[in-house]
């Protein structure tokens, strides 16, 4: 489903280049949950930005479902429609109702009637929990119904795959747990999905695979039992006696 | 909201050191005024305004008075063309001019009605406010894709747009009036309306580009981002996300120029075009009623200006909706 092979992003500013990216390969089978994970400034995120085309990458190829984004030829956006997002900041439309935000791209991109986009949305809006928030708008919200929104909002598009970028990392506490359900759940429905997180209870119930990146690199992979219990790298092994 | 019920203070002493200000700048204006034993005829102003003006009714073929039937205040005249049709006309009871039997050729003058007109600070007005109104339209066009161009990635297209906004805003707009008219009407003919009208929008779409940028910039980057995640163009992303938050973001500054568009649109009358400015010039001519008229047309464009801003506080209030 994603073939990402050799994968180089190098941010240049005034005085220094800094390679975010530095030869990333990886795969994601339909259907599978991988977790991304690696202490901050490791280029975790940036990776997921470039599988679906927000970041530039300057070498390697990535492939969608076969079509590869480093090919000039490649219409990003009609890849985009089949790559849901999801953000750490949510980045719901604020100026639009909890209802039109899920609606807009439907509409816009799908070519949907407003009726149908509507009936989609409001599906989406019951499955994550929020349907009575159906015309609210977004600053109305708690981070946690935010999150859920948007995530719903990235469904509405019917995508392949979806991507979350840090997802609970801006939310309260109490907040975690509603939108980690949200996505236990669309795991166990099958969708497949690649997760950068902090969150290593998530990682170990959830994921068929966990990645761990360090200064740009692809440092270790393999099952949550194995990366938890049995890691044999020694950057593995500090970042998690740091966070467990 | 925060909790503490606090007792505010009182605003009283500050509203009355406010009016003392007020009344002792006033008083210092009236005895500066008596100073310079200046006379004032504030009387000569209102007619500039409205005026009650004569029209005079004349017969429309040859023929004669048929008949005259006093009709209140008016008297109404039936006049009988040689071919027999009949018209039947009204003039003011005083102005009558003919009698019953009066043989009359056509446009012969029957009399004369009285009839409010609106006299050249009105006709003033109503040109400063049409200028203003059909340059802000351009203004607006201009400067939404100026400001555009300016946070295009396309390098040509950015450049030109940073030309035009250095070009506009470092030259004086009086200059580019007379640019506007006297070398590009000169050699495209236009008519002075269209130059002034032009240099104005042109000038003001400058700041609007400005604005528009600014307001594009402050819109986080998320939004563009997770538009485009949703498979958005840049194009629509700018129609459906971006522009409508930064429109309502830049109401105000938006507003400030177009009032600033109103004022300098007075420069206009300098190619001759009769604005409320050039019509207070020509009314001082006529009357030497300097001081009263040039505190008319300021108090006008205040009016003006002032209702603009009201106009603006309600849209903004209703585009608050989702804050």
């Amino acid at each position: 489903m994603i073939e990402a092979t050799n994968v180089v992003k190098v941010f240049s500013g005034r005085s220094v280049t800094v390679r975010a990216v530095d030869g990333v390969s990886a795969q994601v089978a339909k259907g599978e949950v991988v977790v991304v994970i690696g202490p901050s400034g490791s280029g975790k995120s940036t990776f997921l930005r470039c599988i679906n085309g927000l970041e530039a990458f300057n070498e390697g190829h990535i492939l969608i479902d076969g079509v590869d984004l480093a090919d000039r030829k490649t219409d990003l956006n009609a890849v985009r429609a089949e790559v849901g997002m999801v953000f750490q900041q949510f980045n719901l439309f604020p100026h639009k109702t909890v209802l039109e935000n899920l609606t807009l791209a439907q509409r816009v991109v799908r070519k949907r009637s407003r009726k149908d986009a509507g009936v989609k949305a409001r599906n989406l809006l019951s499955k994550v929990g929020i349907a009575e928030k159906e015309s609210e708008y977004p600053s109305r919200l708690s981070g946690g119904q935010q999150q859920r929104v948007a995530i719903a909002r990235a469904l509405a598009m019917d995508p392949k795959i979806m991507l979350f970028d840090e997802p609970t990392s801006a939310l309260d506490p109490e907040m975690v747990g509603e939108v980690l359900d949200v996505m236990k759940q669309l795991a166990r429905e099958g969708m497949t999905m690649c997760v950068v997180t902090h969150e290593m209870g998530f990682a170990r119930e959830v994921a068929d695979r966990v990645l761990f990146m360090d200064e740009g690199k692809l440092v270790e992979e393999g099952t949550p039992e194995h990366f938890f219990t049995n890691p044999t790298e020694a950057r593995t092994k500090l970042f998690l006696s740091q966070v467990l | 909201m925060a909790g503490v019920p606090k007792k505010s203070p009182s605003q009283l002493p500050w509203v009355l050191l406010l009016a003392a200000i007020l009344i002792v700048l006033a008083a210092g204006t009236w005895g500066a005024v008596r100073k310079i034993d200046y006379a004032w005829r504030w009387n000569r102003v209102p007619q500039y305004f409205f005026y009650h003006g004569e029209e005079a009714v004349k017969i429309p073929f040859d023929g004669r008075v048929e008949q005259i039937t006093p009709a209140g205040r008016k008297t109404s005249v039936r006049l009988l063309s040689e071919e027999g049709t009949a018209v039947t006309v009204k003039v003011d009871k005083e102005l009558l001019k003919v009698s019953e039997g009066d043989e009359l050729f056509e446009g012969d003058t029957v009399g004369f009605k009285y009839r409010w007109r609106l006299g050249p600070l009105m006709f003033g007005l109503w040109t400063t406010l049409w200028i203003s109104g059909v340059a802000s339209v351009l203004a607006l066009v201009i400067g939404l894709l100026t400001g555009l161009c300016r946070v295009s990635k396309n390098l040509t297209l950015r450049g030109l747009a940073a030309i035009y906004v250095e070009f506009i805003r470092g030259t004086p707009l009086l200059v580019q009036i007379f640019i506007a008219y006297f070398f590009i009407g000169t050699v495209f003919n236009l008519n002075r309306n269209v130059a002034g009208v032009g240099a104005l929008g042109i000038f003001a779409g400058a700041y609007v580009a400005e604005i528009v940028r600014a307001g594009i910039q402050s819109i986080p980057r998320g939004q563009m981002e997770a538009a485009r995640s949703l498979g958005m163009s840049v194009f629509q992303a700018m129609i459906h996300i971006i522009l409508p938050q930064a429109l309502k973001r830049i109401l105000p500054p938006l507003a400030g120029q177009f009032i600033s568009l109103i004022k300098d649109s007075s420069l206009v009358s300098v190619i001759a075009i009769t604005d409320l400015t050039k019509s207070g010039r020509e009314i001082i001519t006529s009357t030497f009623a300097t001081f009263e008229v040039w505190l008319t047309v300021a108090a006008m464009y205040l009016v003006v200006t002032s209702l603009m801003s009201q106009l603006v506080f309600y849209l903004e209030r209703r585009f608050a909706v989702s804050d």
